[in-house]
């Protein structure tokens, strides 16, 4: 895997600007998944900090339950860390440890069965639940210096009762992704995730957001709120066209190697494929579906059980940096928090994966944001049924 | 003239075995050639390298991960074979209401699919985790322990079938004599029965130890931070920097296992030279 | 009864008891136990999660159990293709056991290490190298590319992600496995019956199948059960290497637990499975005496 950094293109466009107008737009975004999101009182406050031992006395050993490619370095070996948290281990001298879920359910699930780490690193659409669980207890942003770099409209979605119980840090898209010397798509529609033509070629992910996605495209009035009519519709749907898929994925390289491979060449993606297959070299195209895209926000979190209180600051404060920026927008095609990242020149591949020349990217129609799901129970046993056909 | 198989029928035979042995093997030499790829564990192949030998060595979430199964494999194994002698006695040596019952109760784990058992095993270490949390205020969660705990379980059965009819054969009239010479039970238990009983504890350790290193499902359920062996491989075939050294392990092990195969044959080959061939048809290997 | 046979039985009984508390407190506690709990999640008894309804009641079970259950049919789809997968073994296992019982005379110890050497590398591992001979790109499809039996662009797909590979597989790893007892009880027939059959004017089909056949019968039913029972509950293949067709019941409960936060619906299809083995196992055990696979 080449240096990303060491091939950018001469494209001047200041980072600055797109993340202004990002922001703008994701804010908007944000509002609006707000005004969804029902606000209930839960979750331990924290202690009072004088009862907290100064972080001398914290046990360390860091643990930090989070995707793999996180800093574990299983992607990017070495560069994870140099980028992610090389600054927490010069600050406290202190080595993280990375326990891996396969996915944001299975993460919560086993949260919600009783696992404990320091710290998490959910999406936003689940920040409520964990809220509700009881579990997570809210930052103290006075400790975290980096934490005014951070863009406030992403970090709004962090904040649950006025309290920041997530720092917001990476965010990205949702959309079909193709091979353009293999695909010629109808339209630029997620109904190429089901195209007749290229059977065993598609690739779809393991989760229960195909129903949203299937909803999107039957132009549902509320995906993220189904009744339970339409879910059992989505699902005789996804059933009717699950034989065109050769696999389901969990975690996105999956997809990538089946993509490198030559198996798959439509898949539901995330930006970071895009990042690998045009390192590879490959001709993809990641799409913007009439029915638009959906874009989603991932943060960090702090359990209320955490005996490493100034130890995940710190943490925090080493991932909100604008160096850990820089290695998300390089080598993942995720966007990042933070405002400052001095980035001027970008890949083209990468201003389109991110529609950095078209600033309603965020806003609908372009693109809606992964919602707080009320009835994700339900959701989760329609999906299952998909599975089980 | 052979009763079990006419010439035809040999060599018919010899052929479905010799293939059966390259389906076998197939995975296992496709394994070996992507230990030296270069690359990633996919098509095309991208050259050859040594590079991960060189690396499994030195990687200490790898050698991490074997070193906890094979301790987790220790433990469960001696307190299998502990509980198992125990319970072989029982069932062998006593009188006792419910005999059958008894016996019913050690064999079931035979029964039951991993997947279930290690789901409520993990259903059970919840459950107490919380009380003890709401209780006492202390969480032991899950872990290697837990593992342990799950394997000596399953390998229960597994022992007490290995030394029951070990312990059937040996003749109580041994005992009594011991008794009789005036050796206490411990003693007599300790220099008589123990040594003659050796080679069932020791297959019955053995298959124990190899049942749980390889054991993937309760330990899925039940390592927690700490992963296993078999859980460790689960959750690295899904990531591509750590594969290609897994690889080399696989190769590694398989050369083992050739290698044990080829002793094998060439003890089998001394015997037969020094005893006649006899000797060397059955039991020596 | 005088007082030292009693204090001798009273002993006795204690020494029992000594013997036996050990194991069956360590069963009753780590088996017993949790399998009790999962019955009782599974009528609603209990409440971990905020979803758990916490009422007992048998709609779980009802659900279930009434027509129409995605889970059920997925059920009798596992058991078809256990079925499936323990006939091939076992017809595939039994010339081994008899070629090696029966026709080698100097090798068979060496040869059967053979067969089971490959068991020592990780199953895990094993799994991911038949990725890779059967993927769109593999070993298979790469070779039928070079030898232009088949066109880049038209790979056979069905041989990976698919019940077939599934199935393949399964059959790859409990070949070696079912071998060994079948084996065993071919090794310990006394070869004079087979000479005295065919001095009788037996033919070597009418040997094999009125003879050899019949008495290796319950080595062959051991096999049979020792490859099914297990198959049914099968999880880790199906999610390595089946494919949306090949989900497999096993993958079911697992998903309920690890990713669906349904641990009721969980708990109801594990218990049923258990339920299921439990009765096969009972069934099977009036044809094979414990003892005699013992020994």
């Amino acid at each position: 895997m080449t240096n990303e950094l060491d091939r950018l293109a001469a494209r001047t466009l200041k980072r600055r600007d797109f993340i202004r107008y990002a922001g703008v737009a994701a804010g908007a975004g944000v509002l609006a998944a707000c005004k969804k999101a029902v606000k209930q009182g839960s979750g331990p406050t924290g202690g009072p900090s004088t009862a907290r031992p100064p972080i001398g006395q914290e046990p360390g050993g860091l643990q930090v339950f989070d995707w793999s490619g996180y800093g574990g370095g299983e992607y990017y070996p070495g560069k994870e860390k140099q980028y992610l948290w090389a600054d927490y281990q010069k600050a406290t001298g202190d080595t993280p440890k990375f326990i891996l879920f396969e996915n944001d359910d299975a993460g919560y699930t086993k949260i919600a069965a009783g696992a404990s780490y320091d710290v998490v690193h959910p999406c936003a659409y689940r920040f409520k639940d964990y809220v509700d669980l009881g579990v997570v207890q809210p930052w103290d942003t006075s400790l975290i210096s980096n934490y005014s770099q951070l863009n406030p409209m992403l970090e709004q979605a962090g904040q649950i009762d006025g309290k920041q119980y997530f720092i917001v840090e990476d965010w990205g898209f949702i959309a079909p992704l193709y091979r353009a010397d293999k695909v010629q798509p109808v339209e630029d529609s997620w109904s190429l995730l089901w195209d007749d033509r290229y059977s065993g070629r598609i690739s779809w992910i393991n989760t229960l957001e195909m129903l949203v996605i299937a909803g999107y495209y039957h132009q549902v009035p509320d995906p993220w709120t189904m009744t339970d009519d339409e879910l059992a519709q989505m699902r005789d749907f996804l059933v009717s066209k699950k034989h065109l898929v050769s696999f389901l994925w969990d975690q996105s390289y999956d997809l990538w190697r089946a993509f490198k491979q030559g198996d798959v060449w439509i898949g539901y993606a995330w930006p970071d494929t895009v990042g690998y297959a045009t390192a590879a070299g490959m001709d993809v195209v990641y799409m913007q579906p009439k029915e638009g895209r959906i874009w989603w926000s991932c943060g960090l979190g702090l359990f209320g059980s955490s005996a490493n209180y100034y130890h995940a600051h710190e943490y925090a404060n080493s991932w909100s940096t604008a160096k850990a920026a820089l290695f998300l927008e390089s080598y993942y095609y995720y966007g990042h928090a933070n405002t400052r990242v001095d980035l001027s020149q970008l890949p083209p591949a990468i201003v389109k994966a991110f529609s950095l020349d078209d600033v309603t990217a965020l806003q609908p129609p372009k693109a809606y944001v992964e919602a707080w799901i009320s009835r994700r129970s339900v959701y989760s046993q329609y999906w299952s049924e998909v599975l089980a056909a | 003239m052979d009763a079990a198989a006419s010439k035809g029928g040999l060599r018919l035979l010899r052929v479905f075995f010799a293939l059966l042995a390259v389906f076998l093997y197939a995975p296992m030499v496709v394994l070996a050639i992507f230990s030296f790829n270069n690359g990633d564990v996919s098509f095309p192949l991208q050259g050859f390298t040594t590079r991960w030998y060189a690396q499994f060595f030195s990687n200490p979430l790898l050698i991490g991960a074997l070193r906890r199964s094979a301790i987790v494999a220790t433990l469960s194994s001696i307190i299998a074979v502990a509980l198992g002698v125990l319970a072989s006695f029982a069932l062998i040596r006593r009188q006792f209401l419910g005999k059958s019952a008894t016996s019913a109760l050690f064999f079931s784990p035979l029964v039951i699919p991993y997947l279930v058992f290690g789901i409520s095993l993990l259903l059970l270490f919840t459950v107490v985790d919380k009380l003890l949390t709401q209780v006492a205020g202390v969480y032991i969660g899950l872990g290697l322990h837990a593992v342990v705990i799950g394997h000596v379980v399953v390998s229960l059965p597994y022992v007490i079938l290995t030394i029951m009819p070990l312990l059937e054969r040996l003749s109580v009239s041994l005992e009594e004599a011991a008794h009789d010479l005036g050796a206490g039970t411990w003693q007599t238990f300790r220099r008589i029965t123990l040594p003659l009983l050796l080679p069932a504890l020791i297959s019955s350790f053995l298959i124990a130890f190899t049942l749980s290193f390889d054991e993937f499902a309760i330990a899925s359920f039940l390592a927690g931070t700490q992963p296993t062996w078999p859980v460790y491989l689960f959750a690295q075939l899904r990531v591509p920097s750590q594969l290609p050294q897994l690889v080399a392990v696989a190769s590694v092990i398989l050369l083992g296992s050739l290698v044990l195969v080829l002793f094998a044959e060439i003890v089998r080959r001394v015997v037969e030279r020094r005893y006649g061939a006899e000797y060397s048809g059955r039991g020596i290997v | 009864m005088s007082d030292p046979a009693k204090k001798w039985k009273r002993r006795e009984r204690e020494a029992t008891a000594g013997l036996l508390s050990g194991p069956l407190l360590w069963l009753l506690l780590f088996f017993v136990a949790p399998v009790v709990y999962v019955a009782v999640y599974s009528f609603g008894g209990i409440k971990l999660f905020p979803t758990d309804a916490g009422v007992v009641s048998l709609d779980s079970w009802r659900r279930f159990l009434g027509g129409g259950s995605v889970y059920m049919a997925l059920f009798w789809k596992s058991i078809r293709i256990s079925l499936t997968v323990s006939v091939i073994v076992v017809f595939l296992s039994y010339p081994v056991g008899y070629f090696l019982a029966l026709c080698v005379k100097k090798r068979k110890y060496v040869l059967l290490l053979l067969i089971i050497a490959p068991f020592l590398t990780s199953y895990l591992l094993r799994v991911l190298a038949w990725k890779i001979i059967l993927g769109d790109s593999g070993v298979i499809n790469s070779f039928l590319f070079s030898v232009h039996l088949r066109s880049p662009d038209h790979p056979i797909t069905w041989l990976l992600y698919s019940q077939f590979s599934v199935m393949l597989v399964l059959a790859y790893v409990w070949i070696p496995f079912v071998a060994l007892p079948i084996f065993v009880s071919l090794d310990n027939l006394d070869r004079s019956v087979l000479e005295a059959a065919s001095d009788l004017g037996a033919s070597r089909w009418q040997t094999f199948w009125r003879v050899t056949f019949r008495l290796s019968l319950p080595g062959v039913v051991a096999a049979f059960v020792f490859v099914f029972v297990p198959t049914i509950g099968e999880f880790v293949t199906p999610l390595l290497v089946g494919g949306p067709s090949g989900y497999m019941y096993g993958n079911a409960i697992q998903d309920l637990f690890t990713k669906g936060l349904d641990w009721q619906t969980g708990s109801v299809l594990a218990m049923f499975l258990l339920l299921v083995v439990a009765g096969l196992m009972v069934l099977f055990g009036r044809f094979v005496q414990v003892r005699n696979v013992a020994t």
